[in-house]
């Protein structure tokens, strides 16, 4: 851990990554966590906590190793050393302790990844059916709830290739809060967007935020971190080399690396 | 208007002139002998003649009402399949697919247009008959689709799993009460062509899927045996096969365990053609995203209903037209189970038929071939035409 707390006012900031807030409980705890694709390591050590009903967004160059980070909390990627904990429980080998964590974490994905043969309605209700046991009038009361609140209610039978970018994102995060997951990871979810349609997917986000989700998102939206993020994690070359709030980062980085990547896009 | 048409089309330079002008003529000159063959020169008494060996072989003249019965309540059971389906599709998204709303006219013109091959060959087939029976027959068919239809859209949608099996089950019934009224050896004719390729195709679907399955598997036992198996499979000529179940078979099983004719060749075309179905479905397979996988795990399936409901809908939507055109060309290789275990299918029929007293030495192998082409390809046309359709109502193409 290469963070340093001098110069930063306390109880501002959370300089080191497994530090929470006085009385915060850890939502999802990484201790040692190492990634290696062959002989390039993607993540060397990392530690850090979210507290429930944080949001935490992480920063970074691409191939910094962001993505692996969250990918390895719901083991779409596997850890080769260290720990990780969802909710108190231990992401094992263990394919039914895999599938409880899952249940339990949300994922958004760049590409959106909403299944093409459903409906929208089918996409959001398939998993709350098939793993949470609903009848299907059950969850499609939900899922149209859910539409509401994403606001396009009226794009429910259609498929999703008939809407556009941002609507299919909102889809998605649709299809991840019909589990009620306790933690929502975005991976990029803008990223792939066109312009216009960046914002009503972080609008989405941000009354997320509001209504208390926990939040793990790896963006390169300044604008969102900067408003929503309780912390900002930001990663290089698979470290993680400052954490702070985003006052202390936008205005006054420690690290050298943190001050030339924000000198880069800002 | 036709005239600029044919200009820009037709004879835009002096190639394209030389081009139209040569396949003109030469299409011109072929559709000139084919008509001249089929209504002049041709000598069809034969084919008049054998029609009940073309469509049945030696089927027991007295057991044909078993047979009639059989085919009206699987028409019956295909019309009460379909209805049932189409409901079931309008269900899954009812905003898309608008209720059928066209008049009964419209319906059965589109139909018309859609099936034109087989309908003008059972319109052939029955201008060529003299008796009453094959009438009551097609209308009986035509009949039983209609109810069947009418009465499959109105079986709740939520019943879908005991409904599959209650038609699965009734068709095999069906079969049983055939083949109780007349035992394997006495099958032949147009309908042994089709029993061999419907079962066929039915019973390698599954298992070429689960070989595909089995060949991206992660565990290396099921992965190896698959990728044998497919490869075993795909590297020996299908006749070849046939005749070893036909002559050799014995070498391998005692003579008292060892099925039936029709049971062989229906075990050789599973067991050759699922392995190319495996290939097929194994290439739709690899033309899903990852994202996909990755988008089920995360939300919390595991993995059977990511496979059942994510992968595989995808990956054979994408492959219908190759499945399709396997499933064709099972149909026509059944002709090979004719000359290999002697059957009197189609083709052996209508050779058998030049052979007659009647007819011998004066050459009507054209006519009789001819005919069977004639079926083949009706039978092969309106598969390939339906497959058309399914994939467009899949919304195949635009994801």
């Amino acid at each position: 851990m290469s963070s340093e707390t001098e110069g930063v006012a306390t109880g501002e900031v959370f300089a080191d990554a497994t530090q929470l807030g006085q009385g915060a409980e850890a939502m999802i705890k990484l201790e040692g966590v190492v990634k290696r694709f062959g002989s390039f390591t993607a993540l060397n050590n990392i530690n850090v906590q979210v507290a429930r009903q944080e949001v935490v967004v992480v920063i970074g160059p691409s191939g910094s190793g962001k993505s692996t980070l969250i990918r390895c909390i719901n083991r779409l990627e596997e850890h080769d050393e260290g720990q990780i904990w969802v909710d108190g429980v231990e992401l094992s080998d263990d394919l039914r302790n895999i599938q409880a964590i899952r249940r339990e974490t949300g994922m958004v994905f760049q590409q959106f990844n909403l299944y093409p043969h459903l409906s929208v309605l089918d996409n959001i209700t398939l998993s709350p059916r098939l793993v949470r046991g609903q009848s299907r009038s059950e969850a499609e009361a939900k899922a149209m709830e859910l539409l509401e609140r994403v606001q396009i209610p009226e794009q429910a039978h259609k498929r999703p290739g008939q809407l556009s970018g941002g609507q299919q994102q909102r889809v998605a995060i649709a299809r991840s809060l019909a589990m009620e997951p306790k933690v929502i990871l975005f991976d990029e979810p803008t990223s792939a967007l066109d312009p216009e349609m960046i914002n009503e997917v972080l609008e989405v986000m941000t009354d997320l935020a509001r209504e208390g989700m926990t939040m793990i998102v790896v963006t390169h939206e300044m604008g969102f971190a900067r408003q929503v993020a309780d912390r900002v994690v930001f990663m290089a070359s698979g470290e993680i080399v400052e954490v702070g709030t985003p006052e202390h980062f936008f205005t006054n980085p420690t690290e050298p690396r943190t001050q030339a990547f924000l000198s880069q896009i800002l | 208007m036709i005239v600029q048409w044919l200009r820009k089309n037709l004879f835009r330079s002096a190639l394209d002139s030389i081009v139209t002008v040569v396949v003109g003529a030469l299409s011109i000159f072929a559709l000139y002998r084919l008509l001249r063959f089929v209504f002049v020169t041709g000598r069809w008494d034969v084919v008049r003649t054998n029609l009940g060996l073309y469509m049945t072989g030696s089927w027991p003249a007295e057991q044909l009402t078993r047979l009639s019965t059989v085919v009206v309540a699987l028409a019956f059971l295909g019309g009460l399949a379909g209805g049932f389906a189409a409901r079931q599709g309008d269900d899954s998204d009812d905003s898309e697919v608008e209720p059928d709303e066209r008049s009964l006219l419209a319906r059965a013109g589109s139909l018309l247009l859609r099936l034109w091959p087989a309908v003008l060959t059972v319109g052939l087939l029955l201008s060529l008959t003299s008796t009453i029976g094959p009438w009551i027959l097609v209308a009986g068919v035509i009949a039983a689709v209609i109810i069947g239809r009418f009465l499959g859209a109105r079986i709740p949608a939520r019943t879908s799993p005991p409904v599959v099996v209650g038609i699965l089950m009734l068709a095999l019934a069906s079969i049983w009460y055939l083949n109780a009224g007349v035992s394997w050896n006495n099958w032949g004719g147009l309908v042994l062509n089709l029993f061999l390729a419907a079962f066929s195709i039915a019973l390698c679907f599954p298992i070429g899927v689960l070989l595909a399955l089995g060949r991206r598997s992660e565990f290396p036992i099921i992965r190896g045996v698959s990728t044998v198996y497919i490869e075993l499979f795909r590297g020996v000529p299908l006749i070849a096969l046939l005749l070893m179940a036909s002559v050799a078979l014995g070498f391998f099983v005692p003579q008292s365990l060892a099925p039936g004719n029709v049971v062989r060749a229906i075990v050789i075309f599973v067991l050759f053609t699922s392995a190319y179905v495996a290939e097929i479905v194994r290439g739709g397979l690899q033309s899903i995203p990852k994202g996909q996988i990755e988008a089920g795990k995360a939300n919390g399936l595991s993995p059977i209903p990511i496979t059942t409901r994510i992968v595989l809908p995808q990956a054979i939507r994408n492959v219908i037209p190759a499945l399709v055109g396997q499933f064709i060309s099972l149909f026509k290789d059944t002709t090979l189970a004719g000359a290999a275990f002697s059957f009197t299918d189609l083709l052996s029929s209508a050779e058998a038929s030049t052979a007659q007293d009647a007819f011998r030495g004066q050459g009507l192998i054209a006519e009789t071939l001819m005919f069977v082409l004639l079926l083949f390809w009706a039978g092969s046309y309106v598969m390939s035409q339906e497959s058309q359709r399914l994939e467009t109502r899949l919304g195949v193409g635009q994801r």
